[in-house]
């Protein structure tokens, strides 16, 4: 999170001398110490803030419908850790936004806003589906293949939006969506059409899938098992050290911050970004897997489960860490399933949870908006600000094709 | 950087939006009128041996002897009156757990559900429930059944009632999963010895109405009213349970075409469109609205709504107040003409009280039975709440001589058994004979109905 | 109307763009406003337009001290600006760019406004149809629809900023006639350009700005040498330079074009040798950037053939070029240099010759303190780029560059330093020029030019002279091309 305040946006007009370097001060040491010192406080106020913000607001709203808002807040915690199955639960839906939030982390450092991860995690399901009505085979060997089977689906659908915008010129954003629906539709005409159960035409699903195909869960009723918590917690370790200590991953950063530059400097852009939507599909796609083969063991219209919207949330709310991902998606989860407590006990409605999610989110966004006033206001010039410019601005400056010949 | 933070708040928005689920119907965030306080002081003194009587040797089952049409009701009843006239010799008490997949004032499936709760509540001192309405991936994406018994239990909740064909498959794997907790579909079939989908689970019981009367009645007044002679069926997605009931309409509607209106059968049109889903999900299921628009612009006159919701009657209110001389009957709910009463020619509906009062009280007195049971009418009064599993409101819409027709000539004609409509020959819409000349459907023929009827056009089921 | 500058500053961080400039303007002239990039020309015309606010000084109209704080409010008090990229609404109609800013009320209404439109049309000659979309018109249409609409708005004092770039001929006939009409009719005009003969054309007065500064005004009738000097000063004292022994031909360009969409530069015959160093000078956004641009293979050329080291590379993609030695210094140092957000450290390793697939992050550490030191850069490998000044930016970019290029391109490689920079960058360049390396750079500075060039192509619209060398080449030469004088 600590990062998120530093980032600068590229300076519009002229870079002009500043008196810095005559006076010969090492600009950098006095950042260093900064950061070390005072700034950590300051970092850790500005990302608690907006939260308690959020938290405030929301009780506001609480009061406003009459609600008791301690009752409220009870009631969620209870609904997420009141016992093990529902703290079962809870790392049930952990599982695919983890997933979720880690590729979307890949295509955020490369500065793509990969909205098409609904429809990644939905194409992993599919295939993940197909392979699961396809084979006969005993648990050992199909719960991997059901894996590799949502990864291959994933990565293709997210390479479909790489392709649209690298060659097609198709902002991601409006690829992503386009293919979402597509995804949907697919999905839609499987379930009514050909996978369609025996006599029954109906929206709500196939036919489960053999048990050999069901994810193991832990005894006791739980509704999660080792495998895919091993899956997301793998995945999030190897994305942390890939973004931070492998040259790809170094590459992507620089896409990600500066397309143009990183284009002048000799870094392939297009390859690079194709295989950010690659990985950022496969790890969507495998959410789709534990989807399909973990949560509803068929396949069902909505069985992206949202998981791929809320992702963003969660990857924006990490400030873009990925350190920061397992514990917020941990965070969204609890409100997430915790919030189904809420029409159970109080009569609320459990769309709370999602309002408290985004008032968060967005307070969040907005007071590193705030923050970099302040510091511009600081007058320290350079370190200018918006956060947010690193995954967005890039976006703007599109792979140039008239630039960029065919690699 | 101003556009970049209007980007990033813009996108935040929209997944934000996405993720709230989107509520069809007003959020209840206002409590119900309905809810109380818990009733957990109810004192647990030792059951009167009256009660005790009341509850255990109460009729096996009130709606079974209804539906072999010996209307003995006065076990019911009186067991119903011990419970509510002597509070003090209530059973001990219990909160159970109603899941419901739309939203719990839909106007149809899910309302009808809910009322039946709150008729426990109310005739069962020491009873109260919680519920979870719009249980269904568009409205919760990410949110399982499965979670909901999670949580239901986490509250001690012992007795759930999932109340969808939608959540059979998913209720039966949670009744394998929790031994400790009973579960009732309502609607479905796991629990039926008899039937083909038998799972032998100790705590999983069905129930069901015998809509197929009332959707008979249905039929019935649709026949009777129409004067193009086209009857429009709006159907949810297909299955046996929706095959048997648009069936039970046509046949009904052709036999008060053919006995009472005198005309001739081949020129009664009777279409069903399934829109996919028992309710609107937008962008996946079809709109009930447009398809009955579309019924109506093809000249259907009378449309008979066999989903969760009330579009039918809606579109036809819209269409009468341009002059349009439109029909509809609604489905589940009693109250379901006051959306649109003078287009409403009736509603056949479920009375699920009686049956849940039962269900509650023998597991709160520890006797209930895993069993499927298929609630007929109380002949002798269809409407009575206390008594009968299914019923028929008669709309304003319903000319009086049609209503007389229905009531003093069809529905005593079902009750003594001159009519039966199920009596051979009943012919398939593939041309194949289901039920021969002379004989009579069974249970098992009736419930797992495999096609749609001849005579009637629409798609009628896809066998693999 | 009488318009009168007084004194006015404006800075824009350390820069000081407008250095107590005054400017008169007498109502029925034409009022030429010249200037090299930077001058402060377009500082000036926005703080008089309401676009800026002055830092100090005084705006008096007929003699009135005014103020005011949007264009909007400027156009009330009878200035309006003419942009170089007209501000108008592409896709409406005539009619409706006509209609935009009208204080009408809430309801416009069209047939007034139309009659108006007509009305101005038949006086200044103007054959534009009201429903015509403005997608659909040339810029100098555009120019008359402005002028229209301005005139429509009660503007007394019209500014013009470089009005001539990118209009046919006709068009710019046309549109002097235009502009004196107006003065005739007691109307000021302010006409700002670069482009000498235009000047000389056009304008009864010229005031000549240079680094936020009045150097100089001249009366009709003056001589465009007049107006070089007071642009570019006159010390432009030329070193002496050491004698190179060229080497092999590394670029070559036959015949080719290059263009955007808004400039066509034809007709490029050009071959630069090892150890040489050309020049490229004129007014910014004359074709000096696509010519760099199609060298290091980012712009395809749309005719003729570029050879570098003697292989034909066209349509060739740009890391090709790299691969064949050549390199690329572009003028916006965070936006196509260095990536903001990463540091020196980072920056090291993504241009480093390591190829293992993790970074060793120990050894990128030490690397990158050697190169700092080695290029005396004022941070540690942990600073980010976009902390350092813009001279330790330039050490920096000039850091990452490989050590074994063949043909260095750069766009302003000294703009916005300061002395001591300046010199380090230029030593750090005829160092790398000494080992054979080809340079070619573009600059606004005619001192640099003249100074480090062997020889000097300079471009004017789109027009290239032929190279001239250095040696024998006089500012005064230098600037009336420039100008666009002896094309």
């Amino acid at each position: 999170m600590k990062a998120m305040g530093e980032r600068t946006e590229p300076s519009k007009g002229r870079v002009e001398e500043t008196p810095r370097t005559r006076e010969g001060v090492p600009a950098p040491a006095q950042e260093a110490t900064a950061r070390r010192g005072a700034g950590m406080w300051e970092n850790l106020a500005w990302s608690i803030g907006p939260i308690l913000l959020g938290l405030i607001l929301t009780t506001l709203a609480l009061l406003a419908v009459g609600a008791n808002p301690v009752r409220a807040y009870t009631v969620m915690w209870k609904g997420a850790f009141g016992n093990a199955a529902q703290f079962s639960n809870v790392v049930s839906s952990w599982v695919p936004l983890a997933l979720a939030s880690v590729g979307l982390l890949i295509t955020f450092t490369a500065g793509l806003w990969n909205i098409g991860i609904e429809g990644q995690i939905i194409m992993g399901a599919i295939f993940t589906a197909w392979t699961a009505r396809t084979f006969d085979w005993p648990a050992e060997a199909l719960i991997p293949a059901l894996f590799i089977s949502g990864i291959i689906g994933g990565a293709a659908w997210a390479l479909l939006a790489g392709v649209l915008k690298t060659y097609g010129h198709v902002h991601e954003i409006f690829g992503g969506l386009g293919l979402n629906f597509v995804a949907t539709g697919v999905t839609l005409y499987l379930i009514i059409g050909p996978w369609k159960r025996a006599g029954i035409a109906s929206t709500s699903g196939t036919e489960l899938f053999r048990p050999a195909a069901w994810l193991p869960t832990f005894p006791g009723g739980m509704a999660v098992g080792p495998i895919e918590i091993a899956v997301a917690v793998v995945s999030l370790v190897i994305v942390y050290f890939a973004l931070r200590g492998t040259l790809w991953g170094l590459k992507l950063k620089a896409i990600g911050k500066n397309i143009r530059s990183a284009y002048w400097i000799g870094i392939s852009t297009r390859l690079h970004l194709l295989g950010a939507f690659a990985l950022c599909g496969a790890f969507a796609g495998m959410a789709g897997t534990v989807q399909a083969i973990g949560v509803w063991h068929r396949l069902i219209p909505a069985i992206s489960g949202g998981y791929g919207y809320l992702g963003i949330l969660v990857v924006l709310l990490s400030g873009f860490q990925a350190a920061g991902l397992a514990p917020v998606a941990f965070f969204f989860a609890a409100v997430s399933k915790g919030s189904v407590a809420l029409p159970l006990d109080l009569q609320l409605d459990s769309s709370l949870g999602g309002v408290l999610q985004g008032i968060i989110v967005l307070l969040v966004i907005l007071s590193q908006g705030v923050r970099a006033r302040v510091q511009r206001a600081g007058a320290s010039a350079r370190i200018d600000s918006a956060v947010l410019a690193s995954p967005v601005g890039p976006t703007a400056a599109p792979v140039e094709a008239n630039e960029n010949p065919p690699l | 950087m101003k556009k970049v933070l209007l980007i990033a708040a813009l996108v935040v928005l929209f997944a934000a939006l996405a993720a709230c689920s989107p509520a069809p119907t007003p959020a209840p965030t206002a409590a119900p009128p309905t809810t109380a306080p818990q009733a957990t002081t109810a004192p647990t003194t030792a059951p009167t041996a009256a009660a005790t009587k009341a509850a255990t040797t109460a009729p096996t089952s009130a709606a079974t002897t209804a539906a072999t049409k010996a209307p003995t009701t006065a076990a019911t009843t009186a067991a119903t009156t011990a419970a509510t006239s002597s509070p003090t010799t209530a059973t001990k008490s219990i909160t159970f757990g109603v899941v419901l997949v739309g939203p719990y004032n839909d106007h149809g499936w899910s309302e009808a559900n809910y009322i039946a709760a709150n008729y426990v509540k109310q005739k069962l001192p020491g009873s109260d429930f919680i519920y979870l309405d719009k249980l269904n991936p568009s409205d919760r994406p990410g949110t399982t059944l499965e979670q909901v018994v999670t949580d239901m239990a986490s509250k001690g909740v012992k007795l759930i009632l999932t109340t969808s064909d939608d959540f059979q498959t998913d209720t039966t794997t949670a009744a394998q999963k929790h031994p400790d907790l009973t579960f009732i579909n309502v609607s479905g079939d796991n629990a039926w010895k008899d039937g083909k989908n038998y799972k032998g689970l100790k705590n999983l019981g069905n129930f069901m109405g015998k809509m197929e009367y009332m959707k008979m009645v249905a039929g019935c007044a649709a026949a009777l009213t129409t004067q193009t002679g086209k009857i429009g069926f709006l159907g949810p997605l297909v299955n046996d349970e929706t095959r048997r009931l648009a069936d039970s309409a046509y046949l009904g509607a052709r036999y008060c075409w053919t006995t009472y209106a005198k005309k001739d059968p081949s020129a009664l049109k009777f279409d069903v469109k399934w829109i996919g889903y028992w309710f609107n999900i937008p962008g996946v299921t079809l709109d009930p609205t447009q398809v009955a628009n579309g019924f109506y612009d093809a000249g259907n006159d009378v449309v008979i709504s066999g989903i969760d919701t009330t579009e039918a009657l809606v579109v036809a209110g819209q269409r009468q107040k341009q002059g349009q001389k439109v029909y509809a009957l609604s489905y589940d709910y009693i109250n379901g003409c006051n959306e649109a009463p003078d287009a409403c020619l009736g509603v056949p509906y479920f009375n699920w009280g009686p049956r849940y009062l039962k269900t509650v009280r023998d597991f709160a007195a520890g006797t209930w039975q895993p069993g499927w049971y298929w609630d007929g009418p109380d002949w002798k009064d269809i409407n009575n709440p206390d008594t009968s599993a299914v019923g028929f409101t008669y709309g304003k819409a319903l000319s009086n001589a049609n209503k007389a027709t229905i009531q003093n000539q069809f529905i005593p004609g079902m009750a003594d058994g001159s009519i039966s409509l199920w009596k051979g020959p009943v012919t398939l819409q593939d041309g194949s004979t289901y039920i021969a000349a002379g004989s009579t459907a069974t249970d098992q023929q009736i419930w797992y109905m495999p096609q749609l009827l001849q005579g009637m056009t629409g798609a009628s089921a896809p066998t693999k | 109307m009488r318009l009168e500058l007084k004194s006015i500053h404006k800075y824009f961080g350390l820069v000081h763009a407008n250095d107590g400039v005054d400017l008169t303007v007498e109502s029925g002239t034409i009022h030429g406003l010249l200037g090299e990039n930077g001058a402060g020309k377009s500082t000036l015309m926005k703080i008089l337009s309401g676009f800026i606010r002055r830092d100090s000084g005084e705006i008096l109209l007929d003699g009135r001290p005014v103020e005011f704080h949007s264009p909007a409010e400027a156009i009330r008090m009878g200035i309006g600006m003419l942009h170089q990229d007209p501000l108008d609404f592409p896709p409406l109609s005539v009619l409706d760019n006509f209609l935009l800013g009208r204080e009408d009320g809430f309801v416009q209404n069209r047939a007034r406004a139309l009659a108006d439109l007509k009305r101005l049309s038949s006086q200044f000659g103007f054959d534009l149809d009201p429903e015509t979309l403005v997608s659909t018109l040339t810029v100098g249409e555009r120019q008359q629809l402005e002028i229209m609409r301005l005139l429509s708005l009660g503007v007394q004092i019209l500014i013009f900023d470089e009005p001539t770039t990118g209009i046919s001929l006709p068009q710019k006939v046309k549109l002097f006639e235009t502009l004196r009409l107006l003065a005739k009719e007691g109307k000021s005009i302010i006409f700002v350009t670069h482009k000498l003969q235009d000047a000389e054309d056009l304008c009864q007065r010229v005031t000549v700005l240079r680094r936020g500064q009045v150097t100089g005004q001249v009366e009709h009738p003056f001589t465009a040498s007049q107006l070089v000097q007071l642009m570019f000063g006159q010390n432009l004292a030329v070193s002496a330079r050491q004698a190179i022994e060229l080497g092999a031909p590394i670029l070559e360009m036959r015949d080719v074009a290059v263009e955007d969409y808004r400039l066509r530069v034809p007709n490029l015959n050009l071959q630069v040798c090892a150890g040489e160093v050309i020049g490229l000078a004129g007014i910014e956004g004359s074709g000096q950037r696509l010519f760099l641009r199609a060298c290091a293979g980012l712009l395809p050329p749309s005719a003729g053939e570029i050879w570098i080291a003697g292989a034909k590379m066209n349509r060739q993609p740009y890391h090709k070029f790299l691969e064949r030695g050549v390199a690329y210094m572009p003028a916006g140092r965070l936006e196509e240099g260095l990536v903001p957000g990463l540091n020196l450290a980072e920056h090291f390793v993504l241009v480093g010759r390591s190829k293992d697939f993790f970074i060793n992050w120990g050894a990128a550490q030490s690397e990158a303190q050697v190169k700092i030191e080695e290029y005396s850069i004022h941070g540690v490998p942990a600073t980010r780029v976009e902390s350092l000044s813009g001279g330790n930016q330039q050490r920096a970019l000039l850091a990452l560059l490989r050590p074994d290029i063949d043909l260095l391109l750069l766009e302003h490689p000294t703009r916005g330093l300061d002395i001591e920079s300046t010199l380090w960058v230029w030593n750090q360049l005829l160092e790398r020029r000494r080992r054979g390396t080809a340079i070619v750079f573009a600059s606004a500075d005619l001192d640099e030019i003249l100074e480090y060039s062997d020889r000097i192509l300079v471009f004017s619209g789109g027009r290239v002279a032929q190279a001239l060398v250095a040696k024998e080449t006089s500012v005064t030469q230098l600037g009336e091309l420039i100008g666009g004088k002896g094309l």
